[in-house]
Formats: structure tokens, C-alpha cells, sequence
């Protein structure tokens, strides 16, 4: 940077220590050249406060504030639908590991291999009709089945989405 | 009609989910953002999509303004940001923005003026057509310090700079800008400077 054209503009933008400004005055009113080139400096620094500044559009707030309460409508309805999905899901696998528990408790014979311990100490097991069960059993596994495809396919194609993009 | 409520008033307010609050703040500061924007961006309507972005950025991030420096500095570090990767997106290479004599000014710039009426011939008009002829980041630092009301610190602060580094830029700036202004209005420009 020039040296006096530094501490001019820093004259020009009030930037200067009391002593700096105190020697910067009076080598403008001592030096023709440095008063000139103050003064061309002065000038230009008049002519860039003037600068003015560009409008958007008319509806550009209007835009912006629309944006955002789309942006905000979006983002809660997207996490009410997620929750639900991932609720439905662990109450359906806890129900059907419960099911499949309790099934297989009562299925179990605990005499079989000369076990004497009465495990079931009084408490009655809810009789199950094993013929009904078996259905039961299979229905729960096609359901699961045909759910898991179902949520790989929907995978699949956010990702096929997302490629294409 | 703009609010007469302060930055940080209006800033509070849209914290408890005052959205008109929020528009107030848009409509104060959007002109100089707008401006920012266009130093960077060149086109009109790339530049609106930046101001645009930039104020939805700053709103979903305005609970992080601790308040510490001007809501204007913080904003401005948002445009800047924003247009940033707008370049960048637009796969502007770093080198041709750099390079002042590959820059190339292009459509709208100066479009809201027509060179053939008296208007354009204003002092306005060949103080912007100079400053779009500037490197973007120097046509920034002149728009913020002259229009921004904002420090040699605050500016280095939004750009992520320096201080002395933005010193020395806003002092080529000038004198680039005022060559420039001489250039384009060559016997005009001994009245104007």
C-alpha cells in the first residue's frame, strides 16, 4: 500500500490517533500534491457514500415468509407420520413375540424328560387349540413376510428417488 | 410500513413464533442483503435466490444469535456463506472469479438502467456499472463498508478474514473502483471526482 495514501483514507475514515490526524492536516496544507491528492480522495469517498442500493422484487418478503411456513408446515407432519410408523411397528413385533412366547410355553411338555418340578406352581395355562394356533402362527409369519418386502420395496425406490435427483 | 422495534426486539419476538416479526426483519435488511447478493451472483434472479436462502437460513439458525455482535454483521456472514456455495453449486470456478481481467460482467447488473435515457447517465448509474466491473469480494467490502454501516472488523468478521486483510482489500477496492469510474466515464468523471 502507498504510505500517505494509507493514512489519507485513514484520515478520511476518522481512523487515525489524535497526533496522526494533528500531522496529516498539516502536510495537506503544507504539500500542494498530498492536498490534491486528499482532495481527489475526498471526492471519491463522497461519490461512494452516494451508492445505491438495488430492490428485490416486490414480492420477494412475501417469498421468503412463504417459504418458511411451507418449510415449517412440512418438517412437523413429517415427524408425526414417522413416529406413528415406528410405534405401529414395536407394538406389532411386541405383540407377536408375546404371541409366539406364551405359545410356546404352553406347547412345551415340562415332564418330558422326568423333570419333577412343578414350574407352573398353580397357575393355570390359557388352553390353546394347537390346530387354531398353527393358523395363527403362519398368518403372523406371511404378515411379516409380506410386511418386511413391502418396507424393502419402499427402500428401494426413495433410493432410486434420490439417485435421480 | 417497517416496524420501528429494534433488531434484537424483532429477533426476540420471532423466537415465540412471531413470524410477522420476522417479515419485519426481512423487510428491513432485504435491500442491502439483495445488493450483497448481486455482487456475488451478477444475475438478478440468482442473486434473489441467494438473498431468499439467506434469510431462511438465518431464521432457522436466529435461536444460535447470541446477540454478541450486530444482528446486520451476523446476517451478512450468512449471505456470505450462502452465496459462497451458490458459486460454488454453480460450478463458477474459483480461478475465473479470482482473475479479474477473465471477469466478466454480465446481463442485469445495471439492468433496472437503460443507457440510452438521460437517467442512466447519473452519477448512480456509472458508480454501478464500476462497482460490477470490481472482483465480487472487493464490490462486497466496498458495499459493506460505504452501505453496510459496518466496521473494518465487522466486515472481516461476516467475510472470515482478517482485519488487515480486509484493510488492504478495501483499500485496492477504491482505487480499482475509482479507475474504473474514471474508465467508463472518461471527460465525465473530471466532474464527477
Amino acid at each position: 500500500m502507498n504510505n500517505i495514501e494509507e493514512k489519507l483514507w485513514d484520515y478520511i475514515d476518522g481512523r487515525c490517533t489524535p497526533e496522526e490526524q494533528n500531522a496529516i492536516s498539516a502536510l495537506i496544507d503544507e504539500d500542494a500534491g498530498v492536498r490534491l491528492q486528499f482532495e481527489q480522495m475526498l471526492s471519491a469517498n463522497t461519490s461512494f457514500t452516494a451508492m445505491e442500493l438495488d430492490e428485490p422484487s416486490m414480492a420477494f418478503t412475501y417469498n421468503v415468509m412463504e417459504a418458511i411456513r411451507t418449510e415449517n408446515a412440512r418438517v412437523p407432519l413429517k415427524a408425526a407420520i414417522n413416529k406413528r410408523i415406528i410405534r405401529g411397528i414395536g407394538i406389532f413385533f411386541t405383540v407377536t413375540l408375546l404371541a409366539l412366547l406364551v405359545l410356546v410355553i404352553t406347547s412345551v411338555r415340562w415332564s418330558a424328560q422326568g423333570l419333577s418340578v412343578n414350574l407352573t406352581a398353580g397357575f393355570k395355562m390359557p388352553a390353546i387349540n394347537y390346530s387354531d394356533a398353527k393358523i395363527v402362527v403362519q398368518a403372523f409369519v406371511f404378515f411379516d413376510v409380506m410386511l418386511g418386502l413391502y418396507l424393502f420395496d419402499a427402500y428401494l425406490r426413495k433410493k432410486r428417488a434420490a439417485r435421480s435427483v | 410500513m417497517q416496524s420501528k422495534l429494534s433488531d434484537a426486539e424483532l429477533i426476540a419476538q420471532t423466537l415465540t413464533g412471531n413470524q410477522a416479526a420476522y417479515a419485519d426483519l426481512v423487510k428491513r435488511h432485504q435491500r442491502f442483503v439483495f445488493t450483497l447478493a448481486l455482487r456475488y451472483a451478477k444475475v438478478r434472479e440468482d442473486a434473489e435466490e441467494i438473498a431468499q436462502d439467506s434469510f431462511i437460513k438465518a431464521y432457522r439458525s436466529l435461536a444460535s444469535f447470541q446477540g454478541q455482535s450486530k444482528f446486520s454483521t451476523w446476517l451478512y456472514s450468512v449471505v456470505y456463506t450462502t452465496a459462497m456455495t451458490f458459486l460454488r453449486k454453480k460450478r463458477i470456478a474459483t480461478d475465473s472469479i479470482d482473475d479479474e481481467h477473465n471477469f466478466v460482467q454480465i446481463e442485469n447488473q445495471v439492468s433496472a438502467y437503460d443507457v440510452n435515457t438521460a437517467e442512466s447517465k447519473s452519477r448512480s448509474f456509472y458508480l454501478q456499472q464500476a462497482i460490477g466491473q470490481l472482483l465480487p469480494d472487493d464490490a462486497a467490502i466496498i458495499t459493506l463498508f460505504y452501505k453496510g454501516e459496518q466496521s473494518l472488523e465487522e466486515i472481516a468478521q461476516a467475510m472470515g478474514m482478517e482485519t488487515n486483510t480486509v484493510k488492504v482489500k478495501l483499500f485496492r477496492a477504491r482505487q480499482r473502483l475509482k479507475e474504473k469510474l474514471e474508465r467508463n466515464l472518461k471527460h465525465e468523471a473530471k466532474e464527477l471526482i
